[in-house]
């Protein structure tokens, strides 16, 4: 059992605070996700898991042991770095099997093991060889490689994709989670990049500013974003905000769009006052259909083949993207008609939390 | 062929300039050895000659013979006292560029990965010492040497080497530490090395070619002092080369023959050790760690 949990957990260098108490766990066996744009404490926090940073206050427990001051190579956690971080004079058996011989383990251990993970990565034929002959996707797996044959409870991952070429990406991503299918492992996996942390995670955890905006499954975070933050951060493209006026009406809320269009949404509310919708550019349509309507006028038009991405403004000038049709005619400089259903409409108050969630998924 | 003679002009000048600096450095010690092949009369005659007439091995005879002649009268063989003095600037170099090179393997480690009050001011008080002249501190070290009893000792005159080639060494080790990515180091942890196995296992191996640098220079520093040895080793018991070989002048005769073959002679360690070490000075040991 090597659960991860967090509680409290603050970080300081010198006086300035970097992770501003973070309360967190991990399941046994759970994919988790650190996301968040750069410098929001994702990689400290991964780091401070890992022991290679020291715990201001607060505890980390893995496996129920606490091992907030334990050093990190009494952790039982194996780390695989943004930089592979592979020792260059050794060669890509001596690289994976350098945590066996500190551990003390037998030269025949060693090698059956180092064997073991060369095949599951399909290193085998380069076992011999040094890092500096391997590509940029082979050095990755020797990394990994690094990491798994010492079967650690916990496995960490700093932005491992990040040097690699968008196809290779692509496809260590999918081994990646094959690994954690295989292994069942703890795996942390640290990104600023949301496609991966969607595809790949059990868990996302939405950091900002060394704290955490919102914990949960990756379509719990793209259906029900708790703020703005998280809203705009998951979901390409990302989310639209519109600023409307929102007030109680007939027991549900009306919405005062851009232009005069009212829209009636299911839900309650407090206090009328001036809001942001949310709206996902790929629950708007370029047909018109849907609880509202919009005239508007397109600006720009990214044709990818099978989708186009029309960005348009609407009459207060502020401008939204509609993910439409790659057959939708709409020309840069014409107008537009959008529509949308009022279910799929989110609305934040003026502090940036949501008032209400869309609700496609229920 | 046509981009060969491209730059025709430049590379004139390039071949001028290396032709130049090799003239500079191999000129003296061709000259040291046309000098110690060349009989004594015809050293002091009129006319240049660039090889010797009738080249002679008799100055090399007279400094590895048993016994040996100077101006025609047997005299007792120079070849106990240079044999001796060879071994002491062996001794004493040698010494010196092993503590050198563990001490600032060691040391400059801990200036660049260790956490601890007045690390950088200290380190700059180390490396401030190569701006003091050794002429400065000649008369106390000597009071502090004859006081601790290690004039004239392998130990006195080692240590004065040791902590007269250490900040540059320490300096030089400093930033072959901090051009090495702490993620090697991080990584060896996480994989259950402690901090000195990571050092020892992941870190010297890389640290190679810049401790293989500190080595020579503080080979060659050591084995061409004359400054300190002429002071703190007056007698055979630890004098070297560069000391004894001077001493070939008499009051009424110079030996220059026989000093440009000792001179040849004590050449050859430092040119066979760099030789040797030459082929480790190589760079791109780093390469692979990273993407």
């Amino acid at each position: 059992m090597a659960e991860v949990s967090l509680s409290n957990v603050k970080k300081d260098f010198g006086a300035i605070s970097i992770i501003k108490g973070i309360d967190l766990e991990i399941k046994d066996g759970e994919f988790c996700v650190f996301v968040g744009p750069s410098g929001c404490g994702k990689s400290t926090l991964l780091r401070m898991i890992a022991g290679l940073e020291d715990i201001t206050q607060g505890a980390l427990r893995i496996g129920g042991r606490d091992m907030t001051k334990i050093g990190p190579s009494d952790r039982g956690v194996a780390m695989v770095f943004q930089s592979y971080a592979l020792y260059p004079h050794m060669t890509v058996a001596e690289n994976i099997g350098f945590g066996l011989r500190m551990t003390g383990h037998d030269k025949a251990e060693i090698a059956k093991r180092t064997t073991a993970a060369a095949k599951m990565l399909q290193l085998e034929p380069l076992l011999d060889r040094k890092p500096g002959q391997l590509s940029g996707g082979q050095r990755q797996r020797v990394a990994i490689g690094r990491a798994i044959v010492r079967n650690p409870e916990v496995f960490l991952f700093d932005e491992p994709l990040s040097n690699l070429d968008a196809s290779l990406r692509v496809q260590m991503r999918g081994e990646i989670s094959r690994l954690h299918q295989d292994l069942g492992a703890t795996m942390i996996y640290v990104t600023h990049d949301q496609v991966e942390a969607m595809t790949m995670a059990d868990k996302i955890v939405v950091l900002s500013a060394g704290r955490i905006e919102q914990v949960g499954s990756p379509l719990e975070l793209y259906h029900r974003p708790k703020n703005l933050f998280v809203a705009g951060f998951i979901g390409s493209p990302k989310m639209n905000f519109i600023p409307v006026e929102a007030r109680p009406h007939n027991g549900g809320i009306e919405v005062t769009l851009p232009g005069g269009t009212l829209l009636q949404l299911a839900g309650t509310l407090a206090a009328a006052g001036k809001m942001t919708l949310g709206l996902r550019p790929e629950h708007a349509t370029a047909t018109g259909a849907g609880d509202a309507v919009l005239p508007t006028k397109v600006q720009l038009a990214e044709h990818l083949g099978s989708e186009t991405l029309f960005f348009v403004s609407l009459a207060d000038g502020s401008e939204i993207a509609v993910k439409a049709d790659g057959l939708a005619p709409q020309r840069p400089g014409g107008a537009m008609q959008i529509g949308f259903p009022a279910r799929a409409c989110h609305l934040f108050d003026a502090a940036g939390n949501a008032v209400l969630n869309g609700d496609l998924t229920r | 062929m046509t981009r060969r003679f491209k730059h025709l002009p430049g590379q004139i000048g390039l071949w001028l300039g290396v032709a130049l600096l090799v003239l500079w450095s191999v000129g003296p010690v061709y000259w040291s050895f046309v000098t110690s092949i060349t009989p004594p009369n015809a050293l002091v005659s009129n006319s240049l000659h660039l090889w010797p007439e009738a080249a002679t091995w008799q100055h090399y005879a007279k400094l590895f013979g048993a016994n040996s002649t100077s101006q025609g009268n047997e005299v007792a063989s120079v070849w106990p006292q240079f044999s001796r003095a060879f071994a002491n600037s062996l001794i004493t170099s040698l010494a010196a560029t092993a503590l050198v090179v563990i001490i600032a393997a060691f040391g400059a480690w801990a200036f660049v990965r260790l956490q601890f009050p007045g690390r950088d001011v200290l380190f700059v008080l180390v490396v401030a010492t190569l701006a003091i002249p050794a002429y400065t501190v000649m008369i106390p070290l000597y009071r502090l040497m004859i006081s601790l009893g290690l004039i004239d000792t392998y130990t006195g005159v080692t240590l004065i080497y040791v902590s007269a080639f250490l900040p540059l060494a320490l300096w030089l080790m400093r930033s072959v530490y901090q051009a090495m990515p702490l993620s090697l180091e991080e990584a060896a942890w996480l994989d259950g090395a402690s901090k000195l196995r990571a050092f020892v296992q992941v870190v010297l191996p890389l640290a190679g070619p810049g401790l293989v640098a500190c080595g020579i220079l503080t080979f060659l520093s050591a084995w061409g002092q004359f400054m300190v040895p002429l002071v703190f080793s007056p007698t055979l018991a630890t004098k070297p080369l560069t000391v004894l070989i001077p001493e070939f002048v008499t009051r009424n005769y110079v030996d220059y023959g026989l000093m440009n073959a000792a001179g040849i002679v004590a050449i050859a360690p430092p040119l066979l050790l760099v030789m040797f070490l030459n082929r480790y000075l190589v760079s791109g040991l780093m390469a692979g760690a990273g993407k």
